[in-house]
């Protein structure tokens, strides 16, 4: 198992390694100077010199990209290049707190929703019931995040208007704090961001669920003369859970590229929005910095994946 | 979003199967070639072939039939639509600036008419108008035209550079078939569209001055939609490899193969006539399932402002636009998210249609 993990774990460093090549390439050809965009009209030779000094441009490239992962490492971002004498992580760090209670709400909900339905489609196989919620899966795993986003705040609008209950159709609440205007801001973003991933569980654990049902060692079970409860939830479902713990990594992926979608409809301010205003302003740094993070998580969801993989199928430790 | 990855998951199984329908080389054809004299009269029926078994289990799939119905709809009405439309409709006074324009102005997804805004579906703007008084049904045909046209040259890229580097890695193994492991797996691991975002973001509007001056390629911000579409074929052509090369190193084992090899054929003709063929079915179910990700990719971008610019039009550029008012005028946003919504249920239904088709087995 050691072996398993040292092996991923080397597979997914080499990921991010990767992604921070990527990015400090992207914003090492990116057009335009950043230290001109500083300095305004008017300025000294000398005074562009300490400033490219100061923020560590004039060295060769891959010094600048020495410097950047030593840097990362040490979780130093640098400095923003849009707003003066601000930390790249004093910009981030408003919007990670906003970005990351979404996000683990939204795959809380994934898993809560999404499994049992999917079970429950698994179980009345070919009934209405399974013919009804699989369509509706299919529909809403199909759909763009931010076509869902818009038909839910259209929604909202109609019924705010119809019944006048005041229900805000964008903006958030205080982060983690959950008072009743705080949940109204909340639940519809969280339920559109969690849609996508609750279709994939959804449709996901219905077919494993279904295979797992085929097998003899549930037919031996209810030969046995157990109650159908304990051979469903003892024998059934225990393995029908193993393939679906190696996809959270993968929901995780939808996440990410989620809140973009899901931050710009409903105006959070959240880190992807953060990443968005530092592209229309040219803020490299920023952009860097967001990519890698949002990179990363991606990246320890797949090793999560893997630890739970572990867990759940004991077969792994043996090899 | 991605939905690559779950394709990649669910697709990976039957691309891995032997495909009951590409690995048979045309045997019909050579009974024929081969010169069988076929008895006088010919009553008998030539036996189906896997081409031909396909197509008429796709044509019994209802599904799959009325999507290509919805997909054929909105190509002729992105691709005509606009001809008959700005055709259609008398003389129009404006009441800013006094000058009579023609349908061929105000049906044009550009024209803007600054004392008609957020008009409702009416007799001279079939689907109403938008903030500045652009009719949205032009902008709407101009959107769909902007992500057929987007899909098609990703596509192409991808078809390409999918077949080229499965085949070779599939084929000869060694170098390039770790190379092409490796750089799936660094895809697979990345969210595909955050690569797209960085991409354009930074390097959008320089493609859009450096090749201006470019016509066609560079004109009307098309030099940053090439960008797009190149970046967005670059996180599509990994999966579509990997597809590629599961058939190739089937396909290399089989009989005919041998046969050809025995005969003393060369490896560059085996490919070229053996095994590309053959890889029909899977390319095509591949590309077909991949349309989806990849318009649904564009309108996201041009929703986030990196895409197309503000006189072009794009789905997803006018839902940005429209959702600023949607607690007012919720008609506007709905127009094209119900349009994107149809054309991406079209393309994936009709792209399961053709998996089913093509390989039974795949069905669960």
């Amino acid at each position: 198992m050691v072996q398993f993990l040292v092996k991923r774990f080397i597979g997914l460093l080499f990921v991010v390694i990767g992604v921070t090549f990527i990015t400090f390439v992207m914003g090492y050809f990116a057009p335009g100077d950043p230290i001109y965009g500083m300095l305004g009209l008017h300025f000294t030779r000398a005074a562009y010199n300490s400033l490219r000094h100061a923020y560590g441009l004039d060295l060769p490239f891959w010094q600048q990209y020495l410097n950047y992962l030593h840097n990362l490492f040490t979780f130093n971002f640098g400095l923003s290049y849009e707003f003066k004498n601000q930390a790249v992580w004093d910009i981030l760090s408003r919007g990670v707190p906003v970005s990351l209670e979404l996000g683990l709400w939204a795959l809380l909900l994934q898993l809560l929703i999404g499994i049992p339905l999917g079970i429950l489609s698994a179980l009345k196989a070919n009934t209405w019931v399974d013919t009804v919620n699989m369509g509706v899966m299919l529909v809403l795993y199909a759909i763009p995040v931010f076509v869902l986003a818009v038909f839910v705040q259209v929604l909202i609008v109609w019924l705010d208007q119809t019944t006048g209950i005041g229900w805000p159709a964008a903006n958030w609440g205080a982060p983690w704090q959950y008072s009743w205007s705080d949940i109204q801001f909340k639940l519809a973003p969280i339920l559109v961001y969690a849609a996508t991933g609750v279709a994939y569980f959804a449709r996901l654990s219905r077919t494993t669920m279904l295979e797992v049902l085929r097998q003899d060692y549930v037919r031996t079970a209810r030969a046995k003369g157990m109650r159908e409860r304990v051979v469903i939830y003892r024998h059934a479902l225990r393995n029908a859970m193993i393939p679906l713990v190696t996809v959270i990594g993968v929901t995780i992926g939808f996440l990410v590229t989620g809140a973009f979608f899901i931050e710009n409809i409903f105006n959070i301010p959240g880190i992807a929005n953060i990443t968005l205003s530092s592209i229309t302003y040219r803020d490299y740094p920023v952009i860097q910095a967001t990519v890698v993070l949002l990179a990363t998580a991606v990246v320890l969801g797949n090793l999560l994946s893997d630890l739970l993989y572990t867990v759940v199928d004991p077969r792994i430790k043996v090899e | 979003m991605d939905t690559r990855k779950d394709q990649g998951q669910e697709f990976a199984h039957s691309a891995m199967l032997p495909s009951s329908t590409g690995l048979e080389p045309d045997l019909a054809g050579m009974d024929t070639a081969v010169g069988i004299p076929m008895p006088e009269g010919g009553q008998q029926k030539k036996p189906a072939s896997p081409l031909q078994d396909s197509l008429r289990r796709l044509r019994r799939d209802k599904r799959a039939m009325f999507s290509l119905g919805v997909i054929g709809f909105f190509v002729l009405l992105a691709i005509v639509g606009p001809l008959i439309y700005q055709h259609i409709g008398g003389p129009y006074t404006s009441n800013i600036n006094g000058v009579t324009y023609g349908p061929q102005d105000y049906h044009n997804y550009y024209h803007e008419e600054l004392d008609r805004l957020h008009e409702l579906p009416n007799s001279q703007y079939w689907l109403g108008t938008d903030e500045i008084g652009r009719d949205i049904l032009a902008r709407l045909m101009q959107g769909i035209l902007i992500s057929l046209a987007v899909a098609l040259v990703v596509e192409l890229v991808d078809i390409v550079l999918g077949i080229t580097v499965g085949v070779l890695a599939g084929f000869y193994g060694g170098w390039i078939d770790q190379l092409l492991a490796r750089f799936t797996d660094l895809m697979f691991a990345f969210p595909g569209l955050l690569f797209v975002i960085l991409l354009t973001g930074i390097f959008g509007t320089a493609a859009d001055d450096t090749f201006s001056h470019i016509p066609v390629i560079g004109a009307n911000g098309n030099a940053r939609l090439l960008l797009v579409s190149l970046a967005l074929a670059f996180t599509a052509w990994p999966l579509m490899a990997r597809y590629v090369r599961g058939q190739t190193m089937q396909i290399k084992e089989q009989q005919f193969i041998e046969a050809a090899r025995t005969s003393g054929t060369s490896n560059t003709r085996i490919i070229l006539r053996h095994i590309i063929p053959n890889l029909f079915s899977i390319v095509v179910v591949a590309a077909t399932l991949d349309i989806s990700a990849t318009i649904v990719g564009e309108a996201g971008i041009s929703l986030l402002g990196l895409g197309v610019q503000a006189p072009g039009s794009s789905i997803g550029l006018m839902i940005a636009d429209a959702s600023q008012f949607v607690s007012v005028h919720p008609w506007e946003v709905m127009v094209p998210s119900v349009t994107l919504a149809l054309i991406v249920l079209a393309f994936s239904f009709f792209g399961d249609g053709l998996r089913d088709a093509f390989d039974p087995r795949s069905k669960d």
